[in-house]
């Protein structure tokens, strides 16, 4: 059964040269696989190629109900069985969604593979959708909105700096949906999303751990090969335009101290400075001696922490520094004092020490990431899926440690610009009279 | 003298060496009124030691790609490392610095007593660490786990350089340490790790001051109690309900986590599916038993709408009050036996993680590989067994429920749900 496979990759990665390979099903399939025997564990986890980028606007938040749809009820499972037959095995099982990937996680021993990929192939074709478990999970989901934004102010900050950032991109709507979009998504609508976007040919099984490879193939192809493949949608040409001023958000929210986010304009994963805006965010808040945490939090005292992450996506996206203001300091004056440091930084690049300590930092990362089964398989599937190739791993941590002083200096100059920068601001409640208060927008 | 409890899990999958390295006696033993004294020794130690102030020695690890971080436990604090292993020797150089020879300087210690009570404001801005901070204090009141580790201002105000001094000197001697390696390291790299640190602290003996005992707990006070933290504009309650349980490590233990299992420990259990999944009231509900040295909280969570808070408790003290009078049946035993023995291989898929359970049964004093055998005293374990431990442990009728929340809005529905008198408190005061 091993011929229906077709090997289209491979690459040894990490310390003891793992071979990784990419086999293909007819119907499309992807087969990402890494034999690793240190436990007697397995990875299995299914990436699709959806996200909440596409999804259309008022049916927000379609992507991510799925992640808790493909728990229930199948043809052949009756509901809550998915959940029991992992349990029993002692596994684990879950999901996750973003803007340009959704995927389904299963950690069990590894005996139990074949009862992993059976139960992956039965909910990939043949999910039971109608009203009664839909709309129970819509209110999980309402209650997850809540518990993670509306009652939480960092969930609040997040949705609003894309909504501010983003004018056309779809990453412009949060990942959960809009309130009343998920109250409003239509159960037609979702049975077509599902045959949609739910098909072989749109997703990427990736195992990590301890099997047999042809044995692998064996059972994958036996459970998948009967699935037919899907017409794909055309992906998105959207293209956010240039930003050419500043955008400002600012609401009053029950916390103590003002707290900020803001978010740069940069290329997406695959640009090659992208590489060197990691570098920037780790020596500007990535460790205890970056310039912003010294700054601002040991020196100055004006702010109780500070962060830099710059978000792995495909398209534009955002380096994102968030600070909260120390007691008795306020959100412009730390915004005044990033500023500057930042024009430091652009008119005088760091020293090579610097950016050989940020170096030193991203090759730890680097490992962390690969130090269990299920961190390897994540790897291989974000870079598979929302790049195209999972030997990005390991091209991304090529050029980070190829990253100049003068790559530096010229990023800094060129993206972490005013202009190219939206604030979102939560300030204590009774520190305005102003409820939420939205600055002029530049015209899109 | 004893030598030092030494754990070493070696792995060559990459390069990267951690070590734990706990010092027994934690924040549970700061004294009544100086809460916040051991976390405050602790993170004061790591900024500045040996020959470096708090600037030298960040830039030195960073520029080594490591980090040696402070974690404080209601039973322990640990110096924890990351490095890359070509840089371990110069690594453990750091790490034996702050354990020997800390500055403890004067401009850190008022900066870091600056510094913390802006830690409790963003504990006040997160409902779900809030719940679990009143929670905590409210559950067992006198109970050394009850006081919070990272102090009140307070408490804060009362801690002198010289209390620091003297906790730091007093505790950290080599016969109360517990050393754990792991990852890119063999047994000659280890034992130089041990003695390069072993030759820089106080060879004394483990001060009777680390020990806290059992005598000095309270017992579960009989009686519901309700705690109403009042916070403006939520839409939700986070919800902490529970009581005072067993120590981990008493014979009760598996039984009691088959029992934790069934009501509330996997997707499967009781509440998860009649708080979630039958009325989706909450994203998420569960217990657990907190494990630790000294005995400690059983507590359940969830986050319910604020529409749904009252009923939500009201439901869970009802499954609590039915669990504890009849317990779990004897499929719902064998499917959490199962789990839990099939779970086991994944909390010790790696180095590092055996490496972390081998430390925490050290510094709960319990025998080497406890919890990594504990798959044989499920295997042991009846169903009638679990049944009465579930009836000798658990306590509806002592339950003490924190709720944060909008008190206006969810005070009507919670007093009627039969978890005790309400009492309001500012969400802002503790």
């Amino acid at each position: 059964m091993t011929s229906s496979w077709t090997l289209e990759a491979e690459a040894r990665i990490g310390r003891g040269g793992a071979l990784v390979r990419r086999h293909r099903l007819s119907n499309g399939l992807g087969l990402i696989s890494l034999v690793d025997r240190s436990s007697p564990i397995v990875a299995l986890q299914t990436w699709f190629r959806v996200g909440s980028r596409h999804e259309k606007p008022g049916a927000t938040g379609m992507a991510h109900l799925f992640e808790h749809l493909m728990f229930g009820q199948t043809e052949a499972l009756p509901p809550g069985e998915f959940d029991r037959l992992v349990e029993r095995t002692g596994g684990e099982s879950n999901a996750a969604t973003w803007v340009d990937w959704t995927y389904y996680r299963l950690s069990l021993p590894a005996r139990d593979l074949p009862l992993g990929v059976r139960l992956e192939a039965e909910r990939m074709q043949h999910l039971v959708l109608e009203t009664e478990p839909v709309e129970s999970e819509r209110d999980v989901v309402t209650n997850e909105r809540r518990e993670r934004v509306e009652d939480d102010v960092d969930g609040w900050l997040d949705e609003q700096l894309m909504a501010q950032a983003f004018t056309v991109h779809p990453y412009r709507w949060p990942t959960i949906g809009w309130m009343e979009d998920i109250r409003a998504l239509a159960l037609p609508d979702i049975r077509s999303f599902y045959r949609q976007w739910y098909a072989p040919n749109n997703a990427t099984l990736v195992v990590v751990g301890d099997f047999e490879e042809g044995s692998l193939l064996d059972l994958v192809a036996s459970h998948y090969g009967g699935i037919v493949q899907q017409p794909l949608p055309a992906p998105s040409e959207l293209v956010e335009p240039e930003q050419a001023r500043e955008r400002t958000v600012r609401a009053p929210k029950p916390i103590a101290t003002d707290r900020v986010l803001a978010g740069y304009k940069v290329p997406g994963q695959d640009h090659a400075d992208w590489a060197v805006l990691e570098i920037v965010a780790t020596l500007l808040a990535g460790c205890p001696s970056a310039r912003l945490h010294r700054h601002l939090v040991i020196e100055r005292e004006v702010a109780s922490s500070v962060d830099a992450q710059l978000t792995p996506f495909r398209d534009p996206s955002l380096l994102r520094l968030a600070v909260t203001a120390a007691r008795g300091h306020s959100a412009d004056s730390v915004l005044a004092l990033i500023d500057e440091q930042l024009a430091q930084m652009a008119a005088h690049p760091p020293q090579r020490a610097e950016v050989e300590k940020a170096k030193a930092l991203a090759e730890t990362d680097f490992w962390s990431q690969l130090v269990d089964v299920d961190g390897k398989a994540e790897a291989f599937g974000h870079y598979e899926t929302a790049l195209g190739d999972f030997r990005k791993v390991t091209a991304i941590a090529e050029r980070l440690a190829a990253v100049t002083v003068e790559d530096v200096a010229r990023c800094v100059r060129a993206y972490l610009r005013p202009e190219r920068r939206t604030v979102v601001i939560a300030e204590p409640e009774g520190d305005s009279d102003e409820d939420e208060d939205e600055d002029e927008d530049d015209a899109a | 003298m004893k030598p030092p409890i030494v754990v070493v899990e070696a792995s060559q999958d990459t390069p990267l060496v951690w070590f734990d390295i706990a010092i027994r006696g934690g924040a549970a033993l700061d004294p009544v009124g100086t809460e916040g004294l051991h976390r405050h020794t602790a993170m004061l130690a790591r900024r500045g030691a040996g020959s470096r102030d708090r600037a030298a020695l960040d830039e030195t690890l960073d520029s080594l790609g490591a980090a040696l971080d402070i974690g404080v436990s209601r039973d322990s604090v640990s110096v924890s490392g990351l490095a890359l292993s070509r840089h371990l020797d110069a690594v453990i150089d750091l790490a034996a610095d702050v354990l020997a020879a800390p500055r403890f300087s004067e401009d850190e210690h008022e900066r870091l007593l600056r510094e913390t009570p802006q830690v409790l404001d963003e504990i006040r801005d997160d409902d779900s660490a809030l719940a679990t901070r009143w929670f905590d204090w409210v559950c067992a009141p006198g109970h050394p786990y009850g006081r919070t580790s990272l102090g009140t201002e307070g408490s804060l105000a009362k801690i002198g350089l010289a209390d620091v001094k003297a906790l730091w000197q007093r505790q950290v001697v080599a016969e109360n340490m517990v050393i754990g390696l792991a990852g890119d390291i063999d047994d000659a790299s280890a034992q130089r790790f041990v003695s390069r640190v072993l030759e820089r602290v106080t060879a004394g003996p483990r001060p009777a001051s680390a020990v806290l005992g059992p005598a000095l707990l309270p017992g579960a006070t009989p009686g519901r109690k309700l705690v109403l933290v009042d916070k403006p504009d939520r839409t939700q309650a986070q919800l902490r309900i529970g009581h005072q349980s067993i120590r981990y490590g008493e014979p009760d233990t598996a039984a009691l986590a088959i029992g934790e299992a069934v009501l509330g420990g996997m997707f499967s259990s009781r509440l998860m599916q009649e708080i979630r999944v039958k009325r989706g009231w909450s994203y998420g509900a569960g217990c657990s038993l907190r494990r630790s040295r000294l005995p400690h909280w059983f507590e359940i969570w969830m986050a319910a709408g604020i529409d749904v808070a009252g009923p939500a408790v009201a439901l869970t003290l009802e499954l609590l009050a039915d669990y504890a009078a009849n317990g779990p049946t004897d499929d719902e035993v064998d499917f959490a036996r199962s789990y839990l023995i099939g779970s086991m291989p994944f909390h010790v898929a790696t180095a590092r993680q055996r490496m972390q359970l081998a430390v925490r049964d050290a510094v709960f004093e319990l025998p080497a590989g406890y919890t990594a055998g504990l798959p044989d005293a499920f295997s042991q374990v009846s169903a009638a067994d679990v049944r009465s431990a579930v009836s000798r442990c658990m306590r509806p009728d002592a339950a003490v429920t924190v709720a944060v929340t909008t008190a206006a809005e969810a005070l009507p529905a919670l007093t009627k749900a039969g978890a005790g008198t309400a009492r309001i408190v500012r969400h802002d005061e503790y």
